[in-house]
């Protein structure tokens, strides 16, 4: 029996550009930074003072509820939740509670892999679907700059020192975390959709802690098994939405993965440039803001591009977005532990 | 070993501890914490158990903990309260990933990596996991392991598993 369809039939993110997508939209496309000092929490002695945030001191649960309910309004009994957030003792109670004010049909699980905790997520929610599992699965991710992770982040000389994160660019300093929060539904079947889920796929690279291979090969092949999965080939594809952290390991691995793709020619862009890295949250707000791409026809700006490196040899879309109609748009993440993850996206 | 379990099956399986005086061995970068060594060990353990074959790129690893690294999240927090230095380690250590990382090149399993805290039974929810990935096509193999440092009472589990008719 063939797999079912899966589509999207609702996406929200709320981002450091506000608790709807008008800004994201508007100015995060056009490539304007969202990042600025942090003032939720002391950031002395750090090497970097900047993230994207909301304003004030948001709580996860109200921010997780509030996509949530802005994306299913229908029956919360009759849907499961996967939910993806960083790893933590307190995630079953955060589980409870979510379900308790959202009315969902229970949440099995808490995706905790880094940065495509949310993203797998997706994977195995569309799989339920395609399998005739679940004839609905709402997707919910979140992640709020708070001070234990920037102190981490820093002490791994990761965060930009110049408060921009600059994905593909020579001069890059590396990435800035941004508040993100997100919800998609996906469903069987739908009257609306937003757009369709027509692959997804996983895969490892076996090779270190942290690092990426340098080869990209295991992401590669996610971005390969997502394109058999939908039965198409790269030249269909008119947008990737890169991983693109502004680190210098990631920054190469995924090029060199684009390229083992075939798709170093199709026009690129990392969102994370405007809105930080949403850790657990980012490969959600990022299909959110690719299914805005495919949508409204315009791909993002790849913000704070200074020059070519010659080892991000791209088709990257810099200082305005490009107006192009495409019918399928690629996402894709990568993770500590050679995580890898692809979600190719089409047009409703 | 050799159970059914839905639509896998389980072929090799370890745990922690095995005896009173069971101990586990550091691994290299990882620090203040059991929790990673405790997950290689266990994950060692089966994969060594284990002398069949599997296909390396087939091979996903599934790793269920309801409370995570506790101990790894206490110190960074302390330090961040007090003023203390965050030891650069701990940035590498700061989610479950990356001690799969660590098995995912030393067996040379270049499947899925999904790390999850399961609301449920950890083993139960690993395994369905394992199950979606075999569905989707994503795997053919699965290493599932749970690990839990809460409480000062260090435990882990880890089983190989085959989809049904790869097995």
């Amino acid at each position: 029996m063939a797999d079912r369809p899966v589509l999207i039939t609702a996406v929200a993110a709320r981002t450091a550009f506000g608790r709807d997508g008008t800004r994201l939209r508007a100015e995060g496309f056009a490539g304007v930074p969202a990042f600025g000092p942090v003032t939720r929490f002391d950031t002395e002695g750090r090497r970097t003072r900047h993230a994207a945030t909301l304003p004030g001191a948001p709580a996860l649960v109200d921010e997780l509820v509030g996509v949530i309910n802005e994306v299913y309004t229908g029956p919360g009994s009759t849907v499961p939740l996967l939910l993806a957030v960083h790893a933590d003792a307190g995630n079953q109670a955060l589980a409870a509670e979510v379900a308790a004010r959202t009315g969902v049909l229970g949440v099995s699980r808490v995706y905790t892999g880094a940065c495509v905790a949310a993203t797998s997520a997706v994977a195995d929610a569309a799989t339920m679907i395609a399998t005739g599992r679940a004839e609905r699965v709402l997707v919910a991710a979140g992640y709020l700059v708070e001070p234990s992770t920037f102190a981490l982040f820093d002490a791994g000389r990761a965060l930009a020192r110049d408060g921009r994160v600059r994905p593909f660019s020579a001069g890059r300093q590396g990435m800035l975390l941004g508040d993100g929060v997100a919800a998609v539904l996906l469903e069987s079947s739908g009257s609306n959709p937003v757009a369709r889920l027509v692959g997804w796929s996983r895969a490892g690279d076996a090779y270190h802690v942290c690092k990426p291979r340098p080869d990209g090969k295991g992401l590669a092949r996610a971005i390969a098994g997502a394109l058999d999965r939908a039965d198409l080939s790269t030249s269909d594809i008119g947008y990737v939405n890169a991983n693109g952290t502004g680190t210098e390991f990631n920054d190469a691995a995924e090029v060199a993965a684009l390229r083992l793709a075939g798709l170093d020619r199709v026009p690129v862009s990392s969102t994370k440039s405007v809105h930080g890295h949403a850790l657990e949250a980012s490969g959600l707000v990022e299909l959110v803001a690719t299914v805005q791409a495919l949508n409204s026809g315009a791909l993002p700006v790849n913000s704070g591009y200074l020059g070519a490196d010659p080892a991000c040899d791209l088709d990257l879309v810099v200082d305005v977005p490009r107006r192009a109609h495409i019918e399928y748009a690629l996402t894709v993440n990568a993770a500590f532990g050679g995580a890898n993850t692809a979600l190719l996206v089409g047009a409703a | 070993m050799s159970a059914t379990v839905e639509a896998s099956v389980v072929v090799a399986g370890a745990s922690w501890p095995e005896s009173d005086v069971d101990t586990i061995t550091p691994v290299t970068g990882f620090v203040v914490s059991t929790f990673n060594p405790l997950v290689a060990e266990v994950a060692n353990r089966c994969m060594s158990g284990y002398d069949g074959e599997i296909v390396p790129e087939r091979t996903a690893i599934v790793l269920a903990s309801v409370n995570g690294d506790v101990t790894s999240a206490d110190a960074v927090a302390d330090a961040v309260a007090t003023g203390a230095r965050v030891a650069p380690l701990l940035f590498f250590q700061s989610n479950p990933n990356a001690v799969l990382g660590h098995i995912a090149a030393r067996w040379g399993l270049a499947g899925p990596v999904v790390c999850t805290s399961p609301t449920g039974d950890p083993m139960a929810d690993a395994v369905v996991c394992a199950e979606l990935l075999f569905a989707a096509g994503e795997a053919d193999a699965a290493l599932v392991i749970t690990a839990e440092v809460a409480g000062g009472s260090d435990r882990a589990e880890a089983v190989l598993v085959m989809a049904r008719e790869r097995a």
